[in-house]
């Protein structure tokens, strides 16, 4: 099996528009701060084709990170099991040493049916959500036989019967499922405008034996106190600053740059890789 | 059911059919309509980039109001991202006041994704290539299909009234390529033959001459030939196996 190790330094996001531009400058200097990729199983479980062909390209050289969207740890339906299992396998095919997924849930019951609806949504914050979601990230634990990482999402809506704040119910969660930590850089602070905290403050209370893997990223602003997760944007100067101060409290540890819409070319993506890697050497 | 999964229950809900449901309690509007946004340009991004021509013989009203539609009422049950399309599908199925062609032409416009995107071995195929004596092999990404209706013309210009057998094959290429190639029903069938009941070059197109009661099969047989050949010119043959 991958060992966890093989996950180092800086990492980019492997979206369709950036493989040919990866491809093209593979033993080129400019790249080599790109030290692995990360992929969605959602987007390559069952892939074949071109993209099946481009996949075994990355595998054979770069470490992948599998960073999944609809596992739906905090889901009202049963923990999709069967696609847990697909999960695995992809895995273990592709020598893929880690798999992380949200604080979230993107599916719901209609009429009696399971129904996905492809979007991380906020899970309230309350003892009974903790221990129900504790449980499902056990029973995936216990399904792989290995440890994923739960990400810190970002979100618009508090829900008015959360009775612990979001730090609280994440490190709860944590110790609850005994798991790792993903944490999400930019996240921490597109909440803590969106919810009005202290973004230091949240970072503090990481419990840093569990990070074992973070993302950094890009957003929007539609209002002064509304902040949209795009990941189309270049990183903000608080954020930036966020990831150093994490650095300093935690050490350093792997971080990916999330960019998904609003794609630049490659090279313009450098100078964002360039300066985690910099954060990194110098703390 | 838990309380907390009460309240994602109407938030769901509501993100699905804001007119049907209210959002839940205490939460702020503004909040809500970032969700009732994302979440649902997210799936009608996915389905609008599959289904082109559904789109354009709707028109953008109908489309919006037909994905809403699906978004409010279809359980789609795949955390696959590509097979939202295939969600789409079966939720049009059961949807009403839809052209009567447009089951078939969601499905043809699907079929270009499901082909590019299928997994599948290459088979292993003789060294040379013998159309006549040993198995034609299709591409192995491929479907072979029939429809009632000339999907591949229908266009906003184009909406047909009629029914209208069309069969199409559908194969993508070494170089990943999707084609479609417009087959005649004898076309069809002589590769339903060698594709379904593996039969020979020569064994599909005598079958093929018995059922058409043609006089003369070495005409049948030197037809027959011409068109595999051609097929394998385009790579939607790939080569031949014994029999």
């Amino acid at each position: 099996m991958a060992s966890l190790d093989a996950i180092r330094g800086v990492g980019l996001g492997l979206k369709r528009e950036l493989i040919p531009q990866i491809q093209n400058l593979y033993s080129d200097s400019s790249i080599s701060n790109i030290n692995f990729v990360e992929i969605a199983p959602e987007n390559w479980i069952g892939a074949g084709g071109k993209a099946a062909h481009d996949l075994a390209w990355f595998v054979e050289r770069y470490p992948i990170v599998c960073h999944g969207l609809c596992l739906s740890l905090g889901g009202p339906d049963p923990l999709n099991v069967s696609f847990l299992k697909q999960v695995k396998t992809f895995l273990a095919q592709h020598e893929i040493p880690l798999y992380t997924e949200h604080l979230s849930y993107c599916s719901d019951i209609q009429h009696g049916k399971a129904g996905y609806l492809y979007d991380l949504l906020p899970i309230p914050f309350t003892e009974e959500a903790v221990k129900y979601v504790a449980a499902r990230i056990r029973q995936t634990q216990d399904i792989l036989g290995q440890k994923i990482a739960i990400e810190n999402t970002s979100f618009y809506v508090a829900a008015p019967i959360s009775s612990m704040s979001e730090i609280d119910f994440l490190n709860a969660v944590l110790s609850e499922a005994d798991c790792n930590c993903h944490l999400d850089i930019n996240n921490i602070y597109v909440n803590s405008v969106n919810f009005n905290f202290d973004a230091h403050e949240y970072l503090k209370q990481i419990p840093k034996e569990k990070i074992v893997y973070s993302h950094i990223a890009g957003h929007y602003q539609e209002a002064p106190d509304l902040l949209v997760d795009t990941h189309g944007a270049d990183i903000i100067d608080p954020v930036w600053k966020l990831l150093e101060s994490a650095y300093q409290l935690f050490g350093t540890f792997p971080t990916l740059l999330e960019r998904d819409t609003n794609i630049p070319p490659l090279p313009k993506l450098l100078p964002e890789l360039n300066k985690i890697a910099t954060l990194q050497e110098s703390c | 059911m838990l309380d907390f999964q009460r309240y994602q229950l109407e938030f769901t809900a509501h993100i699905r059919d804001p007119k049907a449901h209210a959002r839940p309690a205490k939460v702020k509007d503004a909040r809500m309509a970032v969700y009732r946004e994302i979440v649902f340009n997210n799936i009608f991004g996915s389905v609008s980039a599959c289904f082109p021509v559904c789109q354009a013989v709707l028109g953008k009203r109908a489309w919006l109001a037909l994905c809403k539609q699906f978004f409010a009422q279809h359980p789609a049950s795949t955390p696959i991202f590509r097979e939202i399309p295939q969600e789409f599908l079966k939720f049009i199925a059961t949807a009403k006041y839809l052209p009567v062609y447009f089951q078939s032409l969601a499905h043809y416009e699907w079929v270009e994704l499901a082909v590019n995107m299928q997994a599948i071995e290459t088979p292993k195929v003789s060294k040379t290539l013998n159309l006549l004596h040993e198995i034609p092999v299709l591409a192995p990404a491929h479907r072979l299909l029939e429809y009632d209706f000339p999907v591949h013309k229908i266009s906003a210009k184009f909406k047909p009234k009629s029914a209208e057998k069309t069969y199409l094959l559908v194969f993508r290429n070494a170089e990943f390529k999707v084609n479609f190639i417009e087959l005649n029903p004898m076309t069809f069938q002589l590769l339903k033959l060698i594709n379904e009941k593996k039969m020979t070059g020569e064994q599909a197109l005598m079958r093929l001459t018995e059922e058409l009661k043609h006089p003369n099969t070495d005409a049948v047989i030197a037809f027959g030939l011409g068109i595999l050949q051609d097929l394998a010119n385009q790579q939607a043959i790939i080569g031949s196996v014994k029999a």
